[in-house]
C-alpha cells in the first residue's frame, strides 16, 4: 500500500510539473504578496516564451527553505519587499553575483548591492499617516520627534517582526548609533496607544478612529487605500494624511522591493532575464501604478495616481547599509518591550 | 520528531531568552486553559440538553452543533478580528450612532480564547454526547427514583460516569488550541507556535525553534497522560447490558427557549456569526477563480491521500500496539505540535533526499508533507481506531489462529473488518484537519502547489480579508459533507434499540 501510495504521489509530482520537452522555465521564490504581479508574471511568458513556476511565501520562511535545500535548490530567483531579507539570504551564501550591464545601469547604486548580489526594482518609503485635525506637519518632520513626549499613547505601530520596521530602525541605528537609536525605540514604546495588531492598514484606520494620531506605515498601503476602490478606505485618507518625517535631514527612509540570483539556479539565464523584466521601465511603470510603490530608476517617473505622493526627498542611505542592521534592530526591539 | 527533539538538544543557539519561551509558554499555557474550561462546560451543557431533553430545534442541533469543525480556527479568526475590529465598519457606526464602544478587543489572549473556544467547542460536545447516549438508563432512572432531578442527576450522576469522555474531549481541544499557528498569529497572541516559526524563520536556528516546541511536546504528553489515566477505572459496556431508552425531559415554556436561544448561540459563534461576514464581504471582491480552482484540486489530493497514509498507519500502529503500547502513545504526541514543528523537522533530511534525487522536488515535497501531516494527526486517528479494535477480542484472534489464519492473515481477516467504520471515521476526521491546516503546508509545499488554507492566509496577511473569505468558505464546502456523516454516525441509536 505504501508502495501505491509514494508512486500515485509521484505521479502527481511529476504530472504537476509537467513540461513540453524543450520548455524553458525559471524558478521564482517570491516574498511579494501583491495580486498585480500577476499581470507581470503573464507578461513576461508571453513575451520570452519562458513558463514561471512561482512559490510565494514569507520571506524568512523562503530563505530558511532555500538553505534547507542546499546545493539542489531548485530556486533561480528570489524576490521580496524588503532589504532586509535580500541582506539575510545573501549573509547565507544563497545568491550568485551577476553582472549586468541592464540592472547597473537602470538601479542607482544605493538602491542595489555593490558587488551585484541583489537589486532593487521598486521603492517604499516607511513613513507617517496622521490625523490632520490633531497634528501638525511640522511636528511630525523629523523621525526622531515621534519618540518625544507630545505623542504618548498617541502612535500606532505594528509589531517587530515586521521586516519594515526592522529596515526602518535598522536606518536608524547606521545613522545615530545604537545608543539614539535605542532611546528612540524605548520612546516609541513608551508612545504606543495599543500593543501592536495588525497591520500597516490597521495602523491607518486606527487613526481615523481616533485610537490614536500617528501612525508608521509604508507609502504604497496608503496610496492604495486613497486611490483605491473601497469607499471606506477612501473616506479614512480624507481625515488622514501622510506625511514624510527626514532622517537627519536628508529625507524619508526608502526601502527596497527586489531579487537576486540564486547560487545554485538551474535556469540562471532565464532568471537573469526575468529580474531584468522586473527593471525594465514598463514593468516598474505597472508595479507604480497598480501598487502604489515609486519606481527606483529615475528616469521612470511615477504614474499617476502615485505621482502625487511622490514628491518628498528620499534619503540616499544605501540599502545593503540599513539591511545589514536588522538582527541588532530585532534584539533592540525585543529588549525595549516592542512586541 | 524526534529529529526535532534532537536539533533542540545541540548545536547552535540563538539569542533566545528563556525568558522569551517562559512568555510563550504562559501565554499558551493560560489559552490552553480557558479554551479548555469554555469548551468543557458549554460542549457538556449542550449535550446534555441535546440527549436528555426535548424543545424546539433539537433534532437540528443534534447534529449541527458540530457543525463548526468544518470551519478552520483561522477563518473564525479573521470573521471576528474584522467584524470587531477598533476601526472597523461595526464599531465606527456604534461609536457615532450611539456614543459608546465595545470594552474589548478581539486581538488578545481573551478574543483569541473566545475564537477558538468556538472553534473547537465541537470536540467536547461530541465526545459527551457519545457518552451520554451510552449512559444506562438504569441508573439515571435510580437516581430520579432517589430524589436526584434535573440538574443534579447531570451534576452528580452523568457528569462523574463520563468524565472519561470528557477528559477525552478537552485533551483534544487543548491540543487543538496548542497547535494553532493560523490564527492566534493573525490575532497578534504570541504563543509557543508562533514562537517556534518566528525563530526558525527569523532567526533561522532550528536549534530554537525546537526549543519552544519542546514545551508543547511535553503538554501533549501531559494531556495525553490524563486522558488515558482517566479511562482506567471505566467499566466497558458489557455485552450483556439491557439497553433501554433514554427517557428524555421535554422542557417547559421557561427552559425550552433558553435551551434553544443556547444552542443557537454556539452553533451562531461557531459557525454563523464570522462565516456569514466573510461571505458579506466578499460581495465587493473578485476572485481569482483558476488559482482557487487549482487550490480547491491540491487540497482535495492531499487531504484524501493523506487521509489515507494516516489511517494505514494508525491501523498498523494500533494492530502492533498489543506488544508495543508505548509506540502509539509517542506517535501522539505529535498532535499538540504545530505542523511547522514536523515540517521544520522534515526539512533537514529533505535536503540529503534532494541531493541524492534532484529533479523530483515536487513529488518529494509532497511525500515529506504528507508524512508532516501523519505525524501531525496519528492522534486523532488513532483514537478512533484504538476504540474500534477494542472490540475484537482475543478469543477472536484465536480462533482465527486456530483456523489456519498466520498472525498477519488473522489481523487481516477480523481486525480490519470489524474496525472498518472507526476507520472511515479517522478518515474523515484527518481529511477534515488536513483541509485545514496550516503552518506545514506553508513551509513544505512545492512550486506552483497552493491549498486554499494557504491562499486564505496570503490573502488575510496582506491585509485583503475580504479575498481571505472564499478560500475559506470552500474549505468549509468541502468539509462540511464529512463533518456531517461524521456526527450522524456518531449519533447512531443506541445499541439495543
Amino acid at each position: 500500500m505504501v508502495a501505491t501510495l509514494m508512486g500515485t504521489a509521484i505521479l502527481a509530482g511529476c504530472s504537476g510539473g509537467e513540461k513540453a520537452a524543450g520548455q524553458q522555465e525559471v524558478n521564482l521564490y517570491t516574498a511579494r504578496h501583491y495580486d498585480s504581479d500577476q499581470a507581470l508574471y503573464d507578461r513576461f511568458t508571453k513575451e520570452t516564451g519562458i513558463k514561471i513556476n512561482r512559490i510565494e511565501g514569507k520571506a524568512d520562511e523562503l530563505v530558511a527553505r532555500m538553505k534547507s535545500e542546499g546545493a539542489n535548490s531548485p530556486a533561480d530567483l528570489f524576490i521580496t519587499a524588503d532589504a532586509g531579507a535580500l541582506w539575510r539570504a545573501q549573509k547565507e551564501g544563497l545568491f550568485q553575483p551577476v553582472k549586468s550591464e541592464t540592472l547597473d545601469a537602470r538601479i542607482p547604486a544605493n538602491l542595489r548591492e555593490p558587488a551585484g548580489n541583489w537589486y532593487g526594482f521598486t521603492r517604499r518609503a516607511r513613513i507617517v499617516a496622521y490625523d490632520a485635525a490633531k497634528v501638525k506637519p511640522e511636528e511630525i518632520d523629523d523621525y526622531a520627534k515621534l519618540a518625544a513626549p507630545r505623542f504618548k499613547g498617541k502612535i500606532c505601530v505594528r509589531s517587530s517582526d515586521s521586516v519594515y520596521n526592522l529596515s526602518l530602525v535598522g536606518a536608524l541605528i547606521e545613522a545615530w548609533g545604537p545608543d539614539k537609536a535605542g532611546q528612540w525605540v524605548k520612546g516609541i514604546v513608551a508612545n504606543m496607544a495599543r500593543p501592536p495588531e495588525g497591520g500597516d492598514r490597521d495602523q491607518i484606520r486606527a487613526v481615523a478612529a481616533g485610537v490614536c494620531e500617528v501612525a508608521l506605515t509604508n507609502s504604497y498601503y496608503y496610496v492604495r487605500m486613497a486611490t483605491g476602490d473601497d469607499a471606506a478606505d477612501r473616506k479614512v485618507t480624507e481625515k488622514v494624511k501622510l506625511g514624510f518625517p527626514s532622517l537627519d535631514g536628508k529625507g524619508a527612509h526608502v526601502n527596497i522591493s527586489g531579487g537576486g540570483i540564486a547560487k545554485n539556479a538551474p535556469n540562471r539565464d532565464n532568471a537573469v532575464k526575468l529580474l531584468e523584466f522586473f527593471a525594465s521601465a514598463d514593468s516598474q511603470k505597472h508595479i507604480s501604478a497598480n501598487n502604489g510603490e515609486f519606481p527606483a530608476s529615475p528616469d521612470v517617473p511615477a504614474p499617476p495616481p502615485v505621482d502625487t505622493y511622490a514628491k518628498f526627498t528620499a534619503n540616499p542611505m544605501s540599502a545593503a547599509a540599513f539591511a545589514a542592521r536588522q538582527p541588532e534592530a530585532q534584539s533592540m526591539m525585543s529588549a525595549a518591550g516592542w512586541r | 520528531m524526534l529529529g526535532v527533539v534532537g536539533a533542540a538538544l545541540g548545536r547552535d543557539s540563538a539569542d533566545i531568552a528563556v525568558r522569551d519561551i517562559l512568555r510563550y509558554g504562559l501565554t499558551s499555557a493560560w489559552l490552553a486553559l480557558l479554551v479548555g474550561t469554555i469548551t468543557a462546560v458549554v460542549g457538556t451543557l449542550a449535550a446534555w440538553l441535546v440527549v436528555m431533553h426535548r424543545f424546539p430545534g433539537r433534532d437540528l442541533f443534534a447534529w449541527a452543533l458540530a457543525l463548526p469543525l468544518a470551519v478552520p480556527a483561522f477563518a473564525l479568526a479573521y470573521g471576528y478580528a474584522d467584524l470587531f475590529d477598533v476601526a472597523g465598519a461595526l464599531r465606527m457606526g456604534l461609536r457615532d450612532e450611539m456614543g459608546f464602544d465595545l470594552p474589548f478587543e478581539m486581538r488578545s489572549i481573551g478574543g483569541a480564547a473566545f475564537i477558538l473556544s468556538a472553534a473547537f467547542y465541537p470536540y467536547v460536545y461530541l465526545a459527551m454526547r457519545a457518552a451520554f447516549l451510552n449512559q444506562s438508563a438504569n441508573v439515571i432512572e435510580a437516581a430520579n427514583m432517589l430524589g436526584c432531578s434535573g440538574w443534579r442527576v447531570l451534576w452528580r450522576v452523568a457528569l462523574p460516569m463520563a468524565r472519561p469522555a470528557l477528559a477525552a474531549g478537552v485533551a483534544l481541544a487543548a491540543m487543538e488550541t496548542l497547535a494553532d499557528y493560523g490564527a492566534v498569529q493573525f490575532l497578534s497572541v504570541q504563543t509557543l507556535t508562533t514562537g517556534v516559526v518566528r525563530a526558525w524563520s527569523v532567526y533561522g536556528s532550528t536549534a530554537s525553534a525546537a526549543r519552544f516546541a519542546l514545551p508543547l511536546l511535553a503538554a501533549a504528553a501531559l494531556l495525553l497522560w490524563v486522558e488515558r489515566a482517566s479511562r482506567k477505572g471505566r467499566t466497558h459496556e458489557s455485552g450483556k447490558a439491557r439497553w433501554r431508552a433514554l427517557a428524555v425531559q421535554p422542557l417547559g415554556r421557561l427552559a425550552a427557549p433558553l435551551a434553544f436561544a443556547f444552542c443557537l448561540f454556539l452553533l451562531t459563534a461557531g459557525l454563523l456569526l464570522p462565516v456569514g461576514w466573510l461571505v458579506w464581504n466578499l460581495a465587493a471582491t473578485s476572485p481569482d477563480w483558476p488559482r482557487l480552482i487549482g487550490a480547491v484540486r491540491n487540497s482535495l489530493f492531499l487531504g484524501s491521500i493523506g487521509a489515507l497514509l494516516t489511517v494505514a498507519l494508525a491501523t498498523m500502529l494500533a494492530l502492533g500496539t498489543r506488544r508495543l503500547p508505548m509506540a502509539a502513545r509517542l506517535a501522539s504526541l505529535g498532535y499538540a505540535t504545530p505542523g511547522a514543528v514536523m515540517a521544520i523537522g522534515l526539512l533537514a533530511p529533505a535536503g540529503v533526499i534532494w541531493t541524492i534525487a534532484p529533479g523530483s522536488g515536487a513529488a518529494i515535497a509532497i511525500i515529506l508533507l504528507l508524512f508532516a501531516y501523519a505525524a501531525r494527526l496519528m492522534a486523532a486517528a488513532l483514537e478512533p481506531i484504538d476504540a474500534g479494535l477494542a472490540r475484537v477480542t482475543p478469543s477472536m484472534i484465536h480462533a482465527a489462529r486456530t483456523l489456519g489464519r498466520s498472525e498477519t492473515g488473522a489481523a487481516l481477516a477480523v481486525d480490519l473488518p470489524i474496525a472498518r467504520g472507526a476507520m472511515l471515521t479517522a478518515g474523515l476526521i484527518v481529511f477534515i484537519d488536513i483541509l485545514k491546516e496550516l503552518p506545514a503546508t506553508l513551509i513544505l509545499r512545492p512550486f506552483n502547489f497552493d491549498t486554499l488554507a494557504v491562499i486564505a492566509n496570503n490573502y488575510a496577511l496582506d491585509e485583503r480579508l475580504g479575498q481571505a473569505g472564499l478560500p475559506s468558505i470552500l474549505i468549509i464546502i468541502l468539509s462540511l459533507p464529512a463533518v456531517i456523516w461524521l456526527t450522524r454516525r456518531i449519533a447512531q441509536a443506541r445499541p439495543g434499540t
